[in-house]
């Protein structure tokens, strides 16, 4: 995907799936207050968590405008640690997957050396796509309903990314939904039912910090990550 | 009347399961085409309730298949998309006449009230 602000209709094209997305969080809302209203019980938590993951959505969206807009100048780079960014998106993610019945499980095998790179952006990236891929998952053919948060080297760099066992998460379905984005309501027709948003804002925020969103297989899982070079010379303090 | 549910997200189907559930009906939900097959097959529905987009296939390809079975030609179907209608236009005449959809709704703007007074309204077929 072409950087999101440098094209205006590329823009134009993420933010109108991102209004299409939208409408998922929106519709849950309104028809559960509505089912309160008949009398059920409704879990507030649950209303809750999906305010929450729309509203980080949109934040992010703003984000990888603001990144891409500012160029490498905006980017503050800092020595992040993977691991650190992988469980705070765990942390982040668990609400929403609680409800989708998704397991969120860590695997970080091995001590890594800090990459240089913005953590908000990378959280946010991360964040955003496992929102979508917790959505996705009941309806993909998943087996087991587990989203895996994982790092791992690979001859490239340092790969940090999220995995299941759906072989939906493929370089050809990304390459088309790609394409089809802002033409098409469901882009990613093979991984999601929705527009997909979520990933295209991932993709859009990682590309902002000269990474992209690239298909990736750990632990016999498929997966979408970010491959970034890592440094001892950066250890953290 | 049992109902099959084919609704792709788990949250959405829990919400419309309930509020169909409360109403007297049986519910199975589905995320795909293929395990909507399966439901039907299980549980002889007098009613399936659709969205049209899902994952890897279209709502559309979900009918043919569907009413290729000689048991589910005459099981009615009301669509509840986020398929605005005037990008279906064109192929509504299909849906209502080749494919035997009874109803249409567009999923922002149908309440669970809405919901319900439709598959009240609906006469089950008896198989």
């Amino acid at each position: 995907m072409v950087r999101a602000a440098d094209e205006p209709i590329q823009s134009q094209q993420l933010l109108l799936g991102l209004a299409e997305q939208l409408k998922l969080p929106l519709l849950q809302i309104a028809r559960r207050a509505e089912l309160a209203s008949l009398g059920q019980d409704v879990d507030l938590a649950a209303i809750q968590a999906t305010a929450d993951s729309a509203l980080r959505l949109v934040d992010s969206y703003v984000l990888g405008v603001r990144l891409a807009e500012g160029g490498q100048a905006a980017l503050e780079l800092e020595p992040v640690s993977v691991s650190s960014v992988l469980y705070d998106t765990a942390h982040q993610l668990s609400s929403v997957a609680k409800f989708y019945g998704v397991h969120l499980e860590l695997s970080i095998g091995g001590r890594y050396a800090p990459v240089l790179t913005n953590r908000e952006g990378l959280q946010a990236a991360l964040t955003s796509l496992g929102v979508a891929l917790i959505e996705a998952l009941p309806a993909l053919n998943s087996q087991q309903l587990t989203l895996q948060l994982g790092a791992h080297r690979s001859r490239y760099g340092i790969v940090a990314g999220l995995y299941s066992d759906s072989e939906a998460l493929t370089a050809e379905s990304l390459r088309r939904g790609n394409q089809l984005l802002g033409k098409s309501r469901q882009p990613l027709v093979g991984v999601s039912h929705s527009s997909g948003a979520g990933i295209f804002v991932a993709d859009a925020i990682l590309q902002a910090m000269n990474l992209r969103l690239q298909p990736t297989r750990h632990n016999r899982l498929y997966g979408l990550g970010a491959v970034m070079q890592s440094n001892n010379q950066l250890q953290l303090v | 009347m049992k109902i099959v549910l084919l609704e792709p997200d788990k949250v959405l189907a829990n919400t419309y399961r309930q509020a169909l559930t409360q109403a007297g009906h049986k519910v199975v939900m589905c995320a795909t085409a293929q395990a909507a097959i399966f439901a039907a097959d299980e549980l002889k529905p007098d009613l399936v309730i659709m969205e049209l987009q899902l994952t890897s296939h279209s709502g559309i390809e979900f009918l043919y298949e569907f009413r290729s079975y000689d048991d589910w030609t005459a099981v009615p179907v009301i669509v509840l998309t986020n398929v605005p209608a005037g990008e279906f236009s064109d192929c509504w005449s299909l849906l209502r006449d080749q494919l035997g959809v009874q109803g249409y709704h567009y999923k922002p703007l149908t309440s669970l009230r809405t919901l319900l007074r439709a598959v009240s309204a609906v006469n089950p077929v008896t198989v």
